[in-house]
């Protein structure tokens, strides 16, 4: 087929390529709507482009926001990790390998999003000037 | 050994090398350069944001910093990067499932377009705001 783009949407069918491809759609689709919020909010409802500490504690303290927030972290780690992961896989390593890069990966997952709990509990709970 | 890591760098090369390519590929290289780059932006940003833990600050300093010409000249490449990874993992999440595949090539190109427009009209706003 002339022109054809196929090379950039083929979908593995089997697998771990097929389960990796899926979360990935879930999770890009998902950050479509965390990320526009995410950067809406922090660059474009505010005077001047970026919330002061203030700003950013009494954002993080709302409770629609907080959740969001947790979730966009999750999504977008997991989104870009599992792209670094289908790229690593596109070398055509062996299965021994694509499992310790897979493991690597969720540890290096797991300590992102706790890092960024850390982080977010760190901003909500830090004493108002007195 | 070498010959295994000389196929394996091989392809990563085939993929990045976008010369006299089809369009196919540029869409391929684009979306995974601009995934890589906010990879690397991810990680970054998780950096900065541990000022936010030492106080108001140590932030307050670095909002400072975060709004000089520069600074912002990044976050305009941060905005297109966003919308050209966007706008083209959603048409290739689109495809994946069978949905307009046969429109894929003007799809992509009205994507692009889209992602540029935006560029400039979001970049206008994060300079002049």
């Amino acid at each position: 087929m002339e022109n054809t783009l196929s090379n950039t949407t083929a979908r593995p069918q089997t697998g771990a390529g097929s389960f990796g491809w899926l979360w990935q759609a879930i999770t890009g689709v998902g950050l479509v709507i965390l990320a526009g919020l995410h950067v809406t909010a922090h660059h474009y409802v505010v005077e001047g482009g970026l919330r002061d500490f203030q700003q950013v504690q009494a954002y993080l303290r709302h409770p629609v926001i907080l959740p969001l927030e947790v979730l966009f972290l999750i999504t977008v780690t997991a989104h870009a990790l599992l792209g670094v992961r289908a790229i690593l896989f596109d070398l055509g390593l062996s299965d021994n390998a694509e499992k310790r890069i897979t493991q690597a990966l969720t540890v290096i997952g797991a300590l992102t999003v706790g890092y960024g709990l850390w982080l977010t509990w760190t901003i909500v709970t830090y004493p108002a000037a007195p | 050994m070498a010959v295994l890591r000389d196929s394996k760098l091989k392809r990563v090369l085939q993929w990045g090398d976008v010369r006299r390519r089809k369009l196919g590929t540029w869409a391929y290289a684009l979306n995974r350069v601009t995934g890589l780059g906010l990879v690397v932006y991810l990680y970054l940003h998780l950096v900065v944001l541990s000022r936010l833990a030492q106080g108001p600050e140590a932030w307050e300093a670095f909002v400072a910093l975060a709004k000089t010409p520069p600074f912002l000249a990044l976050d305009v490449v941060l905005l297109a990067g966003l919308l050209i990874h966007g706008l083209n993992g959603l048409r290739v999440t689109l495809n994946g499932f069978g949905i307009g595949v046969r429109a894929q090539k003007p799809l992509f190109i009205a994507l692009m377009v889209i992602a540029a427009v935006a560029s400039i009209v979001g970049g206008a706003a994060i300079f002049f705001q």
